[in-house]
C-alpha cells in the first residue's frame, strides 16, 4: 500500500462532507431554483438516495477487496489490461473534474471579491497550498477536515440565525405548485453533487475503524442533505422568486443581513467559510488524483507526483474555459447530458461490483486462481 | 546552504505580504450615498450622485453646524449623462477624481418622467452589480429627482440620509430594492413605491432649505408608472399588505361631537381567499390593538360600554379606509397592488392556474369581506370632563 497513514471513519465522513458541500452551498440553490422554483428544498431529499447508494456500493467493493483502492481492484476484477484502461478513464475524469473545480474557485473569487487580481495568482496560490496539504498525506487531510468542520458549521449557523429576522415563510407556498416534477428535475441536477460521494472508494482502505466506514459514510450523506435542505429553505424564505437573480444566493443572503444598522456586510464570513470548505474539497480531489495516478503507475510513493500534478492541474484550470459562456455550456452538459460525476461516482463502481459479484459467486475457482 | 534557502523563502514571502491586490484606500474613494435618476429632453439618462465629502463632516468640534449657514457641505453632487446607466456612470467617473464606491448608496430616487418610461431594464444594473445593496430604499420623485438631491436638510447630514430615516419610520409606504424586485417578479408585476415631494420653502428660507418628505405613492405596472394614490389610500394598501406599523386613527363618534385619537400598537392582516366556481371571494381578517392618545369627547372610557362603542367606531373607521382603498385600487385603477393574486396562488395553486391568464379582468370582480377585530387596551389617564 502506498499510503502509510490512517484516518478514522469520522474524519473520512468530514472529508466527504466538505468535498461535496463546499461548492454546493453557494451554487446549488440557484442552479436548482431554475427548475424547481420554490420547491428547491425538496430536491436534496429526493436526490440523497443516490448518495447513499454510491457510499453503499463503494463499501461493498471494499468488502471484497479490503486493502485495495479502486485502481487496484479494478485490475483484479477486470484483468490487468481492462483494469488499467478503466483506471485511465477514471483518472481522466477526475483530473478534468478537479481542474474545473479550481477554475470555479478562481472565477468566483475574481468575479465577486478581487476583480483586479489576476486569476493565475488566485488559482496558483490555492494549488500551492493544496499541494502542501496533499504532500502531508492523508492523516494531515483528515485532521484538517476535523479542524475546519466546527468553524464551518458554527459560522453557517450564525449566518442562518442572523438571516431569520428577514424571512417570510409564505414565500415557500404553494408547496409543489406544479406537482412533484419540478423538484424531481431539481433532484436530477443535484445528482452531480451526490454522485461525488462515490470517491469514498479511495478512502475506505485507509480506515482505522473499518467496520464504521459504512456508518460514517451514510452519516455524511445525511448531514450533507440536511445542510442543503436548511440552506435552500432559508434562501427561499428570504428571497422567494427573486432567487434566480443571484449566482450565489447564500452569499447574497449574507450580504442582505443588517442588524441594528451596524451588523451588516457579513459576506466576508461566508467567504471565509467557503474558502475553508473549498480548500478541503480541492485537497480531497487533489489527493485522490495523485494517489490514483501513483497506483495506476505502480509507483512506490505518491509524494513525488504532488507538484507535477499540481502544475498540470493549475495550468489546465487557467485555460479550461475562455469565457463565462463556454463555462455555462460545460456545466449545462455535465449536469444534464454527460454527467461525469455520475460516471466515476456511480456507474464505474456499479459495473465493477456486478463483475466482481459474478466472478466471486459464479466462477469461484477462477477468482482464486487470479488472486 | 539550507539557511540561505530559508532566508530566500522568507524574503519571497515579503513580496506577498505587501497587501491585497484589490486594496482601496478610503481617501481614494468617492463614497456615493444616494442616487437620483432623471431623463432629460433628449432622452438621455441623467444620474445624479450624492457623494460624501470627507471635508464636510467630523471636522473637529464645529461638525454639527456645518450644514446650516453656508458651512462646508457634507455632500457634493455630480451629474453623469448617458444613454444607459453604465454609460452615465462612466461619464460620472470622468468627472470624479476618485474611484466610485457604490456599497453605501442607500437611497435611489427616480423621477416621475423616468418611471413613466419604465424602470425594469435600468434596475438591472443595481441588481447585477455586486456593490449596491438590496436594502437601498427606492423612491419616486414628483418633480425632477436631482432637485430633491439638491436639498439641504437641516436635521440630517444629507438628503439621502433624511430619506432613509423617513422610510424607516414606516409612517407611509417604504420599498427597498429587494421589495421592488420581488414585486416586479410577482404574478402581476404590480408595484407601489413611495413618492417624495418637497415642501415649498417658508418665508425667509432659501429654496434649497426646504425639506423632502414622503407624500402619496406611485403605482407601477410592468415597470411603468401608471398612477398615483394619495396618503389615505396608501395606508389602506399597507393594511392589505400587512405592512402597517405606524398609524394614528381619529374617530368621531356620532353621539359625541368631538374626536378621539388612537395610536396603533399592533396591526395584523390575513387575507383568506376562496374560490367558489366562477366567483372569487377574499376575506380580510384584521386584528388591531390601539391605545387612546387623545380624548376630546365627554365619553368616560373607563366604562366598558363606552370602550366597546369606541372599538366599534374603530372597526368602522378601518373598514371605511379599506373600502375606499378598494374603490380606488380595484374598481378605478384595476391593478392588484394589494397582493390578492399572490394569495390566490398560494392557497389555491390549481385553480389559480385557470384564472391567472385573465386576472386583470377577474381582479375587479373579487368580492371582499371584512372581519375586523379592533381592541382598545388602554384608555390613558386623561381628564374625565
Amino acid at each position: 500500500m502506498i499510503e502509510k497513514g490512517k484516518i478514522s471513519a469520522l474524519q473520512m465522513g468530514l472529508l466527504m462532507y466538505h468535498a461535496i458541500l463546499a461548492t454546493g452551498i453557494l451554487f446549488i440553490p440557484a442552479t436548482v431554483f431554475n427548475v424547481a422554483k420554490q420547491d428547491i428544498w425538496i430536491s436534496p431529499i429526493l436526490a440523497s438516495p443516490l448518495g447513499f447508494l454510491s457510499v453503499y456500493i463503494a463499501y461493498k467493493l471494499n468488502k471484497y477487496y479490503p486493502k485495495d483502492t479502486i485502481m487496484q481492484y479494478s485490475k483484479h476484477i477486470l484483468g490487468t489490461f481492462w483494469g488499467k484502461m478503466l483506471g485511465l478513464l477514471l483518472l481522466l475524469l477526475l483530473i478534468t473534474s478537479l481542474s474545473v473545480m479550481f477554475w470555479q474557485y478562481g472565477e468566483y473569487v475574481v468575479s465577486e471579491f478581487l476583480p483586479h487580481t489576476p486569476k493565475s495568482v488566485i488559482i496558483g496560490m490555492m494549488v500551492i497550498l493544496c499541494a502542501f496539504a496533499v504532500h502531508g498525506g492523508l492523516e494531515v487531510l483528515g485532521r484538517l477536515a476535523g479542524m475546519v468542520f466546527p468553524v464551518f458549521f458554527l459560522l453557517f449557523l450564525v449566518i442562518i440565525i442572523l438571516v431569520l429576522p428577514d424571512v417570510e415563510v409564505k414565500r415557500m407556498l404553494p408547496v409543489m405548485e406544479n406537482g412533484l416534477m419540478p423538484s424531481l428535475k431539481g433532484a436530477w441536477v443535484l445528482c452531480t453533487w451526490f454522485a461525488q460521494f462515490g470517491i469514498i472508494y479511495f478512502f475506505l482502505p485507509f480506515l482505522t475503524d473499518r467496520e464504521k466506514g459504512l456508518k460514517f459514510g451514510m452519516l455524511s450523506v445525511l448531514v450533507v442533505t440536511l445542510t442543503l435542505v436548511v440552506t435552500n429553505i432559508i434562501v427561499i424564505w428570504l428571497f422567494g422568486n427573486v432567487t434566480e437573480n443571484f449566482n450565489a444566493p447564500f452569499m447574497s443572503a449574507s450580504r442582505y443581513i443588517s442588524l441594528a444598522e451596524f451588523l451588516s456586510h457579513l459576506e466576508s464570513i461566508v467567504m471565509a467559510i467557503w474558502i475553508a470548505g473549498t480548500f478541503i474539497k480541492l485537497c480531497v480531489f487533489y489527493y485522490v488524483v495523485v494517489i490514483g495516478t501513483a497506483e495506476w503507475l505502480n509507483l512506490s510513493d505518491y509524494r513525488s507526483l504532488v507538484l507535477p500534478m499540481g502544475f498540470l492541474i493549475g495550468v489546465f484550470a487557467m485555460q479550461v474555459f475562455l469565457n463565462s459562456a463556454e463555462a455555462a455550456e460545460h456545466f449545462r452538459i455535465v449536469s444534464h447530458e454527460i454527467m461525469d460525476t455520475l460516471v466515476y461516482g456511480l456507474l464505474i463502481p456499479i459495473f465493477l461490483l456486478i463483475v466482481a459479484y459474478i466472478r466471486k459467486t459464479i466462477f469461484k475457482h477462477k477468482v482464486r486462481r487470479t488472486n | 546552504m539550507r539557511r540561505a534557502i530559508m532566508i530566500g523563502v522568507i524574503f519571497m514571502a515579503f513580496v506577498l505580504l505587501t497587501g491585497c491586490w484589490d486594496r482601496r484606500e478610503t481617501n481614494d474613494l468617492a463614497i456615493i450615498t444616494g442616487v437620483a435618476l432623471d431623463k432629460n429632453k433628449e432622452g438621455q439618462i441623467e444620474l445624479t450622485a450624492e457623494i460624501h465629502s470627507p471635508g464636510g463632516s467630523g471636522n473637529g468640534s464645529g461638525g454639527g453646524e456645518d450644514n446650516n449657514q453656508g458651512g462646508v457641505q457634507s455632500t457634493v453632487l455630480q451629474i453623469g449623462k448617458g444613454s444607459s446607466i453604465p454609460e452615465a456612470i462612466e461619464n460620472l467617473n470622468e468627472k470624479l477624481p476618485r474611484e466610485i464606491l457604490w456599497s453605501h448608496a442607500e437611497a435611489i430616487v427616480i423621477s416621475k418622467a423616468f418611471a413613466e418610461n419604465g424602470i425594469s431594464d435600468e434596475l438591472d444594473f443595481f441588481v447585477r452589480h455586486p456593490e449596491p445593496r438590496l436594502r437601498s430604499y427606492v423612491f419616486i420623485s414628483d418633480g425632477k429627482a436631482k432637485e430633491i438631491m439638491a436639498l439641504r436638510p437641516s436635521l440630517e447630514r444629507s438628503v439621502s440620509e433624511a430619506l432613509i430615516k423617513l422610510a424607516e419610520s414606516e409612517v407611509l409606504m417604504k420599498a427597498t430594492l429587494f421589495d421592488l424586485m420581488e414585486m416586479l417578479k410577482g404574478e402581476q408585476g404590480a408595484i407601489v413605491l413611495p413618492m417624495i415631494d418637497k415642501l415649498s420653502p417658508e418665508e425667509g428660507q432659501l429654496p434649497s432649505e426646504s425639506i423632502a418628505y414622503i407624500h402619496r405613492s406611485a403605482v407601477l405596472k410592468q415597470g411603468k408608472m401608471i398612477g398615483v394614490i394619495n396618503d389615505q389610500i396608501s395606508r389602506g394598501v399597507l393594511w392589505f399588505r400587512n405592512e402597517i406599523n405606524e398609524s394614528i386613527v381619529t374617530v368621531e363618534p356620532d353621539e359625541a361631537d368631538e374626536i378621539i385619537s388612537m395610536n396603533l400598537i399592533k396591526g395584523r392582516t390575513d387575507l383568506v381567499p376562496e374560490i367558489d366556481g366562477q366567483s372569487l371571494k377574499m376575506t380580510v381578517k384584521i386584528v388591531t390593538i390601539d391605545d387612546v392618545i387623545q380624548n376630546q369627547t365627554s365619553w368616560d372610557l373607563k366604562r366598558l360600554d363606552k370602550l366597546k362603542a369606541l372599538e366599534n367606531e374603530l372597526v368602522q373607521k378601518i373598514e371605511k379606509c379599506l373600502t375606499d382603498t378598494l374603490d380606488t385600487v380595484q374598481k378605478e385603477m384595476k391593478i392588484d397592488i394589494i397582493g390578492f393574486g399572490e394569495e390566490f396562488r398560494r392557497h389555491h395553486p390549481k385553480k389559480w392556474k385557470k384564472i391567472k391568464g385573465d386576472w386583470d379582468e377577474k381582479f375587479p370582480t373579487v368580492q371582499v369581506d371584512f372581519d375586523i377585530d379592533a381592541r382598545v387596551l388602554r384608555a390613558g389617564k386623561g381628564s374625565e370632563t
